[in-house]
């Protein structure tokens, strides 16, 4: 079954996914199974694949949307089997202003939504100003920024300058990505970074951990 | 036949420009800004960016009408302000003296489903409005760049043919190097998508942006192999670098020209830089195509 459930998320049948998990609630299955023996793996599948060469931008979204499918069924059941302690943090993601790609924007949110965070996704185009307040409102363990043009990475400096002043120290940490952005550039504005949105999840998860234990 | 077409015919080697977005925050724009809007408020410093690279040796420069279609321009408020726009822009472009003037015709911005939302119809609407703006303001050719999905790439062509009928049309689609060989995002392989443009009716097709300059060779020659057009390459300068809070391309003008010579020497009509390309990338160029004797 799990099996099945991988190769919905790898085909992009949302309305397959979809059945699938929920089989899995009805039949009171293991939920924390599903997702990362099916789903998930489905997705990091879906990721491999796009690494290769042989998945490009359409078969990538429909996986994240089979995956998203999915996880709208499991997600409750999941908060209920762990006590309402699902979420792994809060993240609040957008991407920045000036920049109007949000494809890969999107993908990390789902995925983090799939990978346990509550995430304040605030689209495309967004302001300085309104990731700080939003993160202020919603006690962010993260702000993530997406910026896909080399003439608005400045923008995520902006935000990482605009941190400090929440006042919320340690928290939240910010999280950059997109096509232009790099290691050196995350490290110089006091950034995380992931080099794609499965990573991103990873990247996410050590910095919740990190900021805990800070 | 105006000029540029008769020199397209005659498959003239020409040297383009480069990057306009990197100058402008040079000057000032402040990230998160529409270029375009600095056409209507900051008119001298674009004309100036324009006149560098005349100075450099272009002889052809791209008018700063890149997002001057009413979709994006919508994003920036400037929707209503389209025909004034592409008209403006065209003119700075020729008050720098140039002796071609290429209107630059960028994506919407908008993705089809799956993947997004955008929708075909409104997308050629988008493209004829920007189409009769450029028509009425004579450049000498258009050129459709920077597209990540053939499909609306066709669509930008389709409506320019219609809209602006005694234009040639150049367009560039943007490519990733795969391990099987040079797709767009959206899985256009190289020399289907050239083809598919030369059938559509293209006067010249070929690739700019993210790839650098080695990377952009190979393309050439696998282009060159796949049409019989006028072909048109447009690297970045290699790969984005951050140094002190800003963004930096790491390539040096020589390194760029050297390559791009040999891209020319490969049969490519149209050579010019895209973004981190300024006018000193386009000055070793010259001096190269001008040693090598390419120049007509």
């Amino acid at each position: 079954m799990y099996a099945e459930m991988k190769q919905a998320v790898v085909l992009g049948d949302a309305v397959r996914a979809r059945q699938l998990a929920e089989g899995v609630v009805d039949g009171e299955g293991d939920v924390v199974a599903a997702i990362e023996q099916g789903f998930a793996a489905g997705i990091r599948r879906v990721g491999d694949l796009w690494e290769e060469g042989e998945y490009f931008l359409p078969e990538l979204v429909q996986g994240a949307e089979a995956m998203k499918a999915a996880m709208a069924v499991l997600q409750p059941a999941l908060r209920k089997r762990l006590g309402g302690k699902a979420s792994k943090g809060r993240v609040v993601i957008g991407t920045v202003q000036g920049d109007l790609h949000d494809i890969g924007k999107t993908l990390v949110a789902t995925l983090l939504s799939a990978g346990g965070f509550e995430v304040d996704d605030l689209g495309s185009d967004v302001s300085v100003d309104r990731f700080l307040a939003r993160a202020k409102e919603n006690g962010a363990d993260i702000i993530a920024a997406s910026a896909l043009l080399t003439t608005t990475m400045p923008v995520q400096k902006a935000i990482a300058d605009g941190i400090p002043s929440l006042g919320l120290a340690p928290r939240p940490r910010l999280l950059v990505g997109g096509a232009p952005t790099t290691a050196a550039w995350a490290a110089q504005i006091g950034a995380a970074w992931a080099e794609n949105a499965l990573r991103a999840v990873a990247v996410a998860e050590s910095l919740v951990g990190a900021s805990r234990r800070a | 036949m105006n000029a540029f077409a008769e020199r397209l015919r005659r498959r003239e080697t020409a040297l383009l420009d480069g990057g306009l977005g990197s100058l402008l925050i040079a000057r000032g724009l402040a990230g998160g800004e529409a270029p375009e809007s600095w056409v209507l408020s900051r008119p001298d410093d674009v004309r100036r960016v324009h006149g560098d690279y005349v100075g450099a040796g272009s002889d052809a420069v791209h008018a700063a009408t890149f997002g001057a279609n009413a979709i994006r321009l919508a994003r920036f408020s400037l929707a209503d302000r389209c025909e004034e726009l592409n008209a403006e822009a065209v003119r700075l472009a020729r008050e720098s003296g140039a002796r071609f003037v290429l209107a630059d015709v960028g994506p919407t911005g908008e993705y089809l489903p799956p993947v997004g939302t955008g929708d075909r119809r409104s997308w050629k609407e988008a493209f004829v409005r920007q189409g009769r703006a450029l028509a009425a303001a004579v450049p000498d050719a258009l050129h459709v760049e920077t597209m990540t999905d053939l499909r609306e790439a066709l669509i930008a062509l389709e409506a320019l043919k219609e809209s602006a009928p005694s234009l040639p049309v150049m367009v560039s689609l943007t490519f990733q190097r795969k391990k099987r060989g040079f797709f767009t995002i959206m899985g256009d392989a190289l020399a289907g998508s050239l083809r598919s443009l030369a059938e559509a009716g293209a006067d010249a097709v070929g690739a700019n942006c993210t790839l650098a300059s080695a990377d952009m060779r190979l393309l050439a020659e696998e282009a060159r192999a796949a049409v019989d057009l006028p072909l048109v390459i447009q690297p970045n300068a290699g790969s984005p670098e951050a140094r002190e809070g800003s963004v930096f391309y790491s390539q040096a003008p020589e390194a760029f020209a050297e390559e791009m010579a040999l891209v020319a020497s490969l049969g490519v009509e149209l050579v010019g830089g895209c973004c981190g390309t300024d006018p000193r990338f386009i000055r070793a160029l010259r001096s190269r195509l001008d040693s090598k004797g390419s120049r007509s």
